[in-house]
């Protein structure tokens, strides 16, 4: 077992979830890929937490996605409480382990997301009501959009991206969250 | 070179890879280990020296759009020195080590992560912002909660935009140190648009050497980075062009170094836009929108007199306001004249 993953997992079991990344997710054409990944998971959440995940080989996306679905417009808890609660826990984990699942496929494609090589969205898996609430989510048309660029194009757009980014923060300072930037600018595009 | 010298520097290298010398910030303040901060200034003006002059070791994750990258990093500040080592996770990897200003990047034989793109080759653009910037005027800071994220606990600060023409914040804060845990932009529907965040994350002063030596096998590319002697003369002008409109509060911040145009960056403290006026050449720029997460590429072209221009608004911004950034810029005849065609 990988040590970042590992790190990756307790980390995200605390948190909330990143909706945006779960549903990137589920649009991946290689959803048997995801759920072997889910089931390796699903081992290590139950060795991490003491505690029994759903059976393997379960419609993970279809699960999720409901769950998602189900929580849009519902207020996160407030965190008022200190202690660890572990309903609140149990209540947050499906969607904290599918962005620990987004992460973990990320990793092991190797090269993160990029809309230009993927393949055109998997309807087979994806039901219609998905679809459309990810048509709603703020990466999809208009990304799209820069496609038809070619080699040189995409250069020097990188390069605006890249320029802008290595003064980005100004003035606050922020960081790694400038250095991801940079990253991020130098990869895309 | 005396400290005031070096002042105008400092909120750009804040800005920049975590890379801060000690001189500069040594007025700063840093409460680390002192009381906490209560408001959220407080907080926020405690953040640019918590970047740098807390050591700790962590991965972090970053989306936005379609992409998602992962770095390992390793941050040591010693005796007024910064020293970091970032490791790409994904890919093929590669890493960066940086010690002071030194520079050491190690590229994956393959690999789509282009390093050598993340390295400026040239001198950095200088910022003349000085001061903290009055974000309080452009967003409404709040205190509002605590949470525990990656084992630390944490205090959450939104900063809400008071106008359309800016994305509004959430930065959690590590409570001891000030760090910057993980934060989010998210446009007025809420919707987050980038993500940062520590996924493991240990703050500790016990960083060894070892940690910080370069572990990859690869080509190397070794700079070292800062102004080169006398490049000071560019900053601040808008070389040939001017803006009739700007969001308020979005203030010239640096001049970023740029091929063969004329770029000026624009911060109100918190996001950032930077303008680009370059003559077309032989590259035929499509023209238009585009956003990736919370970056928002507006470019369209305009003539004056026989030469055009390109022109392309890049920055953390709504899509309208870039677009009104984009149509706003006036070049001057000089410029035209004075630029080389291609």
């Amino acid at each position: 077992m990988d040590e970042r993953l590992r790190e990756t997992l307790s980390a995200m079991m605390d948190d909330e979830a990143d909706e945006l990344s779960v549903r990137r997710l589920l649009s991946q054409a290689d959803q048997d890929g995801v759920r072997s990944q889910w089931r390796r998971w699903q081992e290590i959440r139950d060795l991490m937490h003491d505690n029994h995940g759903p059976a393997a080989g379960m419609d993970i996306a279809g699960a999720v996605r409901e769950r998602l679905d189900s929580q849009r417009g519902v207020q996160p808890q407030p965190a008022a409480s200190t202690g660890r609660d572990v309903k609140a826990v149990s209540w947050h984990w499906p969607v904290a382990a599918m962005v620990t699942l987004a992460l973990v496929i990320g990793f092991g494609a190797g090269t993160g997301w990029d809309a230009r090589n993927s393949q055109p969205l998997a309807t087979s898996t994806v039901p219609a009501g998905a679809q459309q609430n990810a048509a709603l989510l703020p990466t999809g048309t208009d990304e799209l959009a820069l496609q038809g660029l070619d080699e040189e194009q995409r250069r020097q757009m990188r390069q605006f991206l890249l320029e802008h980014a290595q003064h980005n923060s100004v003035g606050v300072g922020r960081g790694s969250v400038g250095y991801a930037r940079l990253v991020s600018a130098s990869d895309g595009y | 070179m005396g400290l005031a010298g070096r002042l105008p520097l400092r909120a750009l290298l804040m800005s920049l890879l975590l890379l801060v010398p000690a001189a500069v910030l040594a007025d700063s303040g840093n409460s680390s280990g002192g009381q906490e901060p209560r408001s959220a200034s407080e907080w926020l003006e405690q953040l640019g020296p918590a970047l740098n002059m807390t050591s700790y070791r962590g991965v972090f994750v970053y989306s936005r759009g379609a992409q998602v990258q992962s770095l390992r990093i390793v941050h040591r500040y010693r005796e007024g020195r910064v020293e970091e080592r970032l490791v790409l996770q994904d890919g093929a990897g590669g890493e960066i080590v940086r010690k002071g200003m030194d520079v050491v990047c190690v590229l994956p034989d393959q690999g789509r992560v282009r390093l050598d793109d993340v390295i400026p080759s040239g001198p950095f653009a200088e910022a003349f912002s000085t001061q903290f910037m009055p974000v309080g005027q452009w967003y409404r800071p709040e205190r509002v909660g605590e949470d525990r994220i990656a084992g630390y606990d944490v205090v959450t600060i939104a900063l809400r935009a008071r106008d359309e023409n800016r994305y509004s914040y959430r930065l959690w804060l590590e409570k001891n140190t000030g760090l910057l845990i993980k934060s989010h932009v998210t446009d007025t529907d809420g919707r987050v648009l980038e993500h940062f965040q520590f996924t493991s994350l240990d703050i500790t002063d016990d960083i060894s050497d070892d940690e910080l030596k370069v572990q990859t096998s690869g080509r190397e590319i070794a700079r070292t980075l800062g102004p080169k002697e006398g490049d000071h003369s560019s900053v601040g002008r808008m070389n040939g062009w001017t803006l009739d409109w700007r969001p308020a509060g979005f203030e010239p911040a640096a001049a970023p170094r740029s091929g063969n145009g004329k770029a000026v960056a624009f911060s109100d403290g918190l996001a950032a836009f930077s303008v680009f006026v370059e003559p077309v050449g032989r590259l035929k720029m499509p023209t238009g929108v585009s956003r990736v997460g919370a970056t928002t590429i507006y470019m369209r072209e305009v003539s004056v007199g026989e030469r055009t221009f390109l022109i392309a608004v890049v920055g953390e911004v709504p899509p309208p306001t870039a677009r009104k950034v984009a149509e706003s810029v006036q070049i001057d005849n000089e410029l035209s004249a004075e630029m080389p065609g291609s």
